[in-house]
């Protein structure tokens, strides 16, 4: 009696257990975003979703929703040329592909490739480089394509755990992978990926996943603990929380940014390589901040 | 009461005759011309605001289905016309901007240029189009307004059109009909700010959602930008409002340019009785038949097939094929099926020059019936402008190519729909004086085979031709078999490089206009430019267009070497300074055209100044802001 009864039970959950396996929902990304200008006494007023020299985008298409980075390289000030012309001038432009509709899920490296193309087509001449990350949730196949060149990146977190993470493309030492034009006189001197060589990666998520994507300026001053424990205090998942935590966990990578004597990740690969450097690296912060979640329209 | 019925009973006498008299005229329109007239009659409608029966419904164009050019590249969204589709991304905001939709001319310049068409006789005045651009929306209504976002220098608009096809209906019916909603002069805007242009637009007897808008950008002072297109209406048909008093126009009362439409269905005359003629035409026959001729030949062709109809000297006259040595369709494109040609086919065995650019939209005309008029009419063609004609195809090519052998003119600018295979067909025409290849599929087997055998092309388009891998292979036969090659355009030919640019200068001494617009490929640094400069010295047209390596030296090389210059484009280079621009306005005093926008070096101060001390010169800067 009891054995059938525990018998029926094994079955039953066996059977829920598999019928819970297709999921049929379509998912989506709520994201919140925030972020700091290294420089804050610029007081330039950007169009949204612009902070200092990095720019990022939220875009949502039929089938998927696309987030994006773009760390733009300080460096072209020394000649004159603004860096967050480029990358707010990419990020738009991805932007404007994704709403449009130009693009395949799967396939992120060429939302950048479209993208970089697109820039050449202005009649304005736009100089600067930047790195870039695009992440795209494929709202039925429930799959995560992400393409990224240079040193920003995301992270997934699930359960408490970063189960999938961004490597960081660099040239050498705080030279990071990065698209960029050139002025013509300076075409062989200034340093130009491909946006083919941007890294691409797919994997599967689940609903409560974290993804936080974010420019170097939030990896370089937080360490991976630091940012889980932030996460933790994530309760629930509509958009005033998700804001919150994005904005708690920029707050604090500025914070340490500007500490001298806090042994940042960024200091820590410098001695690493040699270099003895201590205090935060101060630089552009932007946190893009997404949680899977069921779609609703 | 009385003053009721009796102006009912006027309303109705008027349109019974107005029944009668399209009924004798022309049978295949049906009653559709009285309906028509019946409605406009009535006056505006009322009830529209909202709350009407089936409210009024705002709509922006889903898709572009077809247009005549662009500026921006193929599969970019850049300066593009499917940027129409969708809510506007730049109006209210004025200025030179990527999202908006941009023609591949402006103004004059390209008419003065060598590689200009000589324009048609007997085009009719009405008839001022130049482009057009196609947009399906995604619910048919009956019109009641049409609202064009212009964001940049606007004015251009001079017709618009509306169809009773829905473009997106499995089973297409087979009588599709053109109306026009709106038709104007082509103008100029006080100033190149965005505004919004909604003119009147007649009512419509059919629910659309294809529309089709033609410009004329003649006037205008720089390319003109659309952000999108609103179609407001309808989804029920407007009530007829019987208690409004009539507005007839008196314009109703005689027969408008509907007539147009009975070009196809042409019957000829019953004959005359020549003593009731002698007595009342003023001697009109004792006039010599040349004069005769003189008099009829400034005519347009729907006033000279009716002419035909009215007497048999005049049907002689009308019908007699030195009348139709040119003969231009275009502006009759919606009215044209293979019905008309085939009635026009007695007349035209003289046919030299035939302008059906435009045609065949949407099956009137097709593959077949085309190739049975050129068949019997195309022996003696010289020149044949058939852009935008869809309705070609493979086996349209190879006629063309054996029943005109003599031809010197082929125009198949944006046939997009035309198969690569079918321009092997074009070599056969080694006489081709003019070729162009705009927006095509043409590949370069096919195109290095053309130039092969057609020595003697003086002026050869390969615009936007994107199926060509290799422009320095193309270039050096250009060098070797077209030396007679007086304009070229390039525009958007990603792989040419200084090689084939130099050879193309060694080759072709003759060249007379040169269009590299958008060739990035092309470096300065290599000395292509100046080399290209002292090659050149019959240079009158050299366009730059953004390539940002145009520096002084090339300016310089182009004042010393190139005294004729008379149009040059250089937009956003960073490298151009003031002085060498100012030095190449002293050096070429033919010059009339300066495109210097996007150059940071040249600010608008700088312009004024120029401007000022040559006032024969446009130089033309454009803005973002």
């Amino acid at each position: 009696m009891f054995s059938v009864i525990s018998y029926g039970r094994l079955v039953a959950r066996a059977v829920i257990g598999g019928l819970s396996q297709t999921d049929s929902r379509d998912y989506s990304l709520v994201t919140a975003s925030f972020g700091f200008g290294k420089d804050f006494r610029k007081g330039i007023l950007k169009k949204g979703m612009c902070y200092g020299d990095d720019a990022c985008f939220i875009a949502r298409h039929k089938s998927a929703d696309v987030l994006g980075v773009a760390d733009g390289v300080g460096g072209w000030r020394d000649y004159g040329v603004d860096p967050s012309q480029f990358s707010g001038t990419l990020m738009r432009t991805c932007e404007r592909l994704v709403k449009e509709g130009r693009f395949i899920p799967s396939n992120p490296v060429g939302i950048l490739t479209t993208s970089y193309y697109e820039l050449l087509q202005n009649k304005a001449p736009l100089l600067g480089s930047s790195t870039a990350c695009i992440v795209v949730l494929d709202r039925q196949s429930h799959r995560l394509h992400t393409a990224n060149l240079g040193d920003s990146g995301f992270l997934v977190v699930r359960g408490g755990e970063v189960v999938h993470r961004s490597d960081e493309q660099q040239h050498y030492f705080n030279t990071p992978f990065q698209l960029s034009i050139a002025p013509p006189e300076a075409a062989g001197a200034v340093l130009s990926d491909s946006p083919d060589a941007a890294d691409s990666s797919s994997f599967d998520v689940q609903i409560g996943d974290i993804i936080l994507t974010a420019t170097d300026g939030l990896f370089d001053n937080m360490p991976d603990y630091m940012i889980l424990q932030e996460l933790k205090k994530l309760k629930n998942t509509n958009y005033e929380s998700i804001q919150q935590t994005a904005k708690s966990i920029a707050e604090q990578a500025h914070v340490l940014a500007y500490d001298p004597n806090y042994m940042s990740p960024f200091a820590q690969f410098a001695c690493d390589n040699g270099l003895n450097v201590r205090g935060g690296k101060p630089d552009d912060i932007t946190v893009l901040l997404s949680i899977v979640a069921e779609y609703t329209d | 009461m009385f003053p009721m019925l009796t102006l009912l009973s006027m309303f109705y006498y008027i349109c019974l005759r107005r029944r009668c008299r399209s009924g004798s005229r022309s049978e295949a329109l049906g009653s559709r011309r009285a309906v028509e007239l019946a409605q406009r009659s009535s006056g505006p409608v009322g009830g529209i605001g909202g709350s009407g029966s089936g409210g009024e419904l705002e709509q922006y164009a889903k898709e572009v289905l077809d247009f005549s050019s662009h500026y921006g590249s193929e599969n970019s969204m850049s300066y593009t016309m499917w940027n129409l589709a969708g809510a506007p991304n730049v109006y209210p905001s004025s200025g030179d901007f990527t999202q908006t939709a941009v023609f591949r001319t402006y103004g004059h310049w390209w008419e003065q240029c060598p590689s200009a068409r000589a324009p048609y006789r007997r085009t009719p005045r009405s008839f001022h189009s130049t482009d057009f651009l196609e947009l399906a929306f995604e619910e048919p209504v009956y019109p009641t307004a049409v609202e064009v976002l212009e964001t940049y220098h606007p004015g251009a608009v001079v017709q618009i059109l509306a169809c009773s096809l829905n473009p997106f209906t499995q089973n297409p019916p087979t009588d599709v009909r053109w109306e026009v909603l709106w038709s104007g002069e082509p103008s100029k805007a006080p100033t190149p700010h965005s505004r919004q242009f909604s003119p009147t637009i007649r009512h419509l007897s059919f629910p659309t959602n294809l529309l089709r808008v033609e410009v004329n950008s003649g006037l205008l002072e720089y390319y003109t930008e659309l952000d999108a297109i609103i179609l407001r209406g309808v989804r029920e048909r407007p009530m007829l409002a019987l208690y409004k008093m009539p507005l007839i126009d008196m314009n109703d009362l005689s027969d408008g340019e509907d007539d147009a439409v009975a070009i196809g269905n042409q019957r000829f005359p019953p004959a005359g009785d020549d003593k009731h003629n002698n007595t009342g035409n003023g001697y009109f026959d004792k006039l010599p038949y040349e004069l005769i001729q003189l008099i009829v030949s400034h005519l347009t062709l729907p006033d000279l097939c009716r002419l035909a109809q009215s007497c048999k000297l005049l049907q002689q006259h009308c019908c007699d094929p030195l009348q139709y040595q040119q003969l231009s369709l275009q502006p009759y494109w919606a009215a044209l099926t293979d019905a008309s040609l085939a009635h026009l086919q007695p007349r035209c065995a003289l046919l030299q020059r035939l302008n059906a650019s435009w045609t065949g939209n949407r099956g009137a005309v097709t593959s077949n019936g085309f190739c049975s008029f050129l068949k019997v009419c195309g022996a003696g063609l010289v020149s044949l402008e058939l852009s935008c004609c869809h309705f070609l195809c493979e086996a349209s090519m190879e006629v063309i190519a054996q029943t005109c052998p003599g031809l010197q003119e082929l125009n198949l600018a944006s046939c997009d729909r035309l198969q690569p295979q079918a321009f092997s067909h074009v070599s056969k025409l080694t006489s081709l004086r003019r070729l162009v290849l705009y927006r095509t599929k043409v590949e370069q087997t096919a195109l290095l085979s053309i130039l092969t055998f057609c020595t003697e092309l003086q002026h050869l388009n390969l615009g936007s031709c994107v199926r060509i891998q290799d422009y320095d292979v193309v270039a050096s036969m250009l060098a070797v078999r077209c030396r007679r090659l007086r304009s070229l355009d390039l525009w958007r030919c990603g792989s040419l490089t200084e090689r084939g640019l130099g050879e193309l200068a060694l080759g072709c001494g003759r060249l007379e206009e040169l269009d590299l617009g958008w060739c990035s490929t092309l470096q300065s640094s290599s000395g292509c430019f100046q080399h290209l400069a002292r090659c050149l010295p019959r240079l009158r047209k050299l366009f730059l267009t953004a390539n940002r390596s145009v520096c002084d030296q090339d300016l310089d090389q182009m004042a010393a070497c190139c005294p004729k210059l008379q149009h040059v484009d250089i937009l956003g280079t960073r490298m151009v300074s003031p002085s060498s621009l100012k030095k190449l306005l002293q050096s070429c005093p033919e010059l009339k055209l300066v495109d210097v926008s996007f150059c940071s070096q040249i600010d608008t101060r700088v312009v004024q100044e120029l401007t000022s001390l040559f006032p024969n010169v446009a130089i033309k800067k454009s803005f973002t802001q």
